[in-house]
């Protein structure tokens, strides 16, 4: 299921986990609009946190391997709950508490079983368009590659 | 003790405010957008100081203090304690970055090879001044490559230890909660490398370059070589209440690693990271670090020095408090040195009056 932990599948090939990082990175206008639609579904939400907050971010050092902390990256949470006590979760980088909601919103959906198949639509969506993004500034990238020789 | 009144003071202060506002002029979306847009290098530059990484934020922190970098790190730091901390997210690993820029002055044939990805290094240094005339300046589109670069590339480090050159790694992991942190604990010498790599990572990018570059110039003991530089971007993985790990999104990062001689059979490597893409600091951060082991005390290269000397926030706060009054204090100057031109005024009277002694013998 969607909020088991593991890589159990929550609809076709997304695992909970890459369906949570396609939801996080995913445009914020398609994810607020799905949000929209699908919270016509539910009853009564509980919100248990909304905010925005800093996460930590250690780094290992190739040198020692110590970990060390990095700085703190700005985040919005929101974590809801429906009255059958699924629970739903979305963090994002940044100050947008809407976006991080709207995403809260569809992993309770698609946990409780829910609009599956809008769901796994706007996953395909976002995960291609994602993986082009990606894949484009990669094919830019390998653009840079030097092969050096010795004379 | 004296005291020094001032009539006035609390509207003078409001003026001034308002003043320095008033040059800046309105501040809009729009102009905090553009920022954020058109200037990512100085948007990392200061989110890295300022040890909170949102680029919304550092450019609104930007267009707040008119680019004064170091107001704009102080209120980003000042924001940052107004947030609670929620998570800690899984340490970053090299081998894990999405790189995009990753060179070795030190070895040719790199594992992965050497990508120089987005960089002014080798371009002629031209100022577009027809932008000034009117005609805007269209970069060139990259001629990209058919198959896209891969997103990960392997350590040089652990390569280098597999041929030998570098010590045997060691399991120095800790549990998350566990890592030294210099934002709720005091710095203390010696300092642990937790701290000392903390402290680099936010540290201010001018004062680290100008006491690397001394240690580069022969004022320390190892001259540097980028074993390799990365800049890249690395996902932020926290847990879903269920326990799922993902990825809340991604944020740049620069690290590099030097090297300079052998050392007990093996080669010495410095290390330095950052966030956002800044790579002149983690090359000048990584040659401290490097510098380190044999720094004498009291020497640019010595982590008390440097740790002290380049926190930001610290350093422009002690350089502006001396705008403060001193009046008072400076007043005790101004007597002493009244004091002494008086005594050497007298002095200098009573020899006129008196015969000039004779030069004692030699």
């Amino acid at each position: 299921m969607f909020n088991e932990s593991g890589s159990s599948p929550a609809s076709g090939r997304f695992g909970h986990g890459e369906a949570l990082d396609t939801l996080a990175r995913s445009r914020p206008e398609g994810l607020k609009a799905l949000a929209e639609s699908v919270l016509e579904d539910f009853g009564d939400l509980r919100v248990i946190a909304n905010r925005t907050g800093l996460v930590m971010v250690p780094m290992r050092d190739t040198v020692e391997n110590v970990d060390f902390h990095l700085g703190e990256v700005l985040v919005s949470e929101a974590h809801i709950a429906d009255e059958a006590g699924n629970v739903g979760y979305g963090m994002i980088t940044g100050r947008d508490l809407e976006r991080a909601m709207a995403m809260a919103v569809v992993d309770l959906a698609f946990s409780s079983g829910r609009s599956t198949a809008a769901i796994t639509t706007f996953l395909e969506t976002e995960a291609a368009a994602l993986a082009e993004r990606d894949a484009e500034r990669m094919r830019g990238v390998e653009a840079t590659r030097v092969e050096m020789e010795t004379f | 003790m004296a005291y020094v009144a001032t009539r006035g003071g609390e509207r003078a202060i409001e003026q001034a405010e308002r003043l320095f506002r008033q040059d800046l002029g309105q501040i809009d979306l729009d102009r905090v957008q553009s920022i954020r847009r058109s200037l990512p290098y100085l948007v990392d530059r200061v989110m890295g100081e300022a040890s909170l990484y949102d680029e919304d934020i550092a450019a609104l922190a930007l267009a707040q203090t008119g680019g004064e970098l170091s107001e704009a790190v102080l209120v980003l730091r000042a924001w940052r304690t107004t947030q609670p901390r929620i998570a800690i997210a899984e340490p970053l690993l090299q081998e894990q970055l999405l790189t995009q820029r990753r060179i070795s002055a030190a070895f040719k044939d790199i594992p992965g090879g050497q990508i120089l990805g987005p960089t002014l290094d080798y371009s002629h240094r031209v100022l577009a001044t027809d932008v000034l005339e009117g005609r805007p300046y269209d970069p060139p589109a990259v001629e990209a490559a058919e198959t896209p670069a891969p997103a990960r590339q392997p350590s040089l480090a652990d390569w280098q230890r597999v041929q030998g050159l570098v010590a045997p790694a060691v399991d120095n992991s800790v549990p998350l909660d566990e890592i030294p942190d210099l934002t709720r604990e005091p710095l203390l010498f010696p300092a642990s490398r937790a701290h000392r790599l903390q402290g680099l990572a936010r540290a201010e990018t001018g004062g680290v370059l100008a006491l690397g570059y001394a240690a580069m110039r022969g004022y320390g003991n190892a001259h540097p070589t980028v074993n390799e530089l990365r800049l890249a971007e690395a996902e932020i993985v926290v847990r879903h209440p269920s326990g799922t790990a993902f990825s809340a999104g991604r944020i740049r990062v620069s690290q590099a690693e030097v090297t300079s001689k052998e050392k007990g059979g093996y080669l010495e490597l410095g290390f330095a990271a950052t966030f956002g893409w800044n790579e002149v600091k983690v090359i000048a951060a990584a040659t401290l670090d490097l510098n380190s082991a044999e720094a004498p005390v009291g020497s640019a290269v010595h982590e008390e020095f440097y740790l002290y000397h380049t926190e930001s926030v610290e350093a422009s706060g002690f350089c502006i408090h001396f705008k403060l009054p001193h009046y008072v204090t400076f007043q005790s100057i101004l007597d002493a040195m009244r004091d002494a031109k008086a005594k050497k005024a007298a002095m200098s009277a009573s020899n006129v009056t008196t015969a000039p002694q004779e030069e004692p013998a030699l």
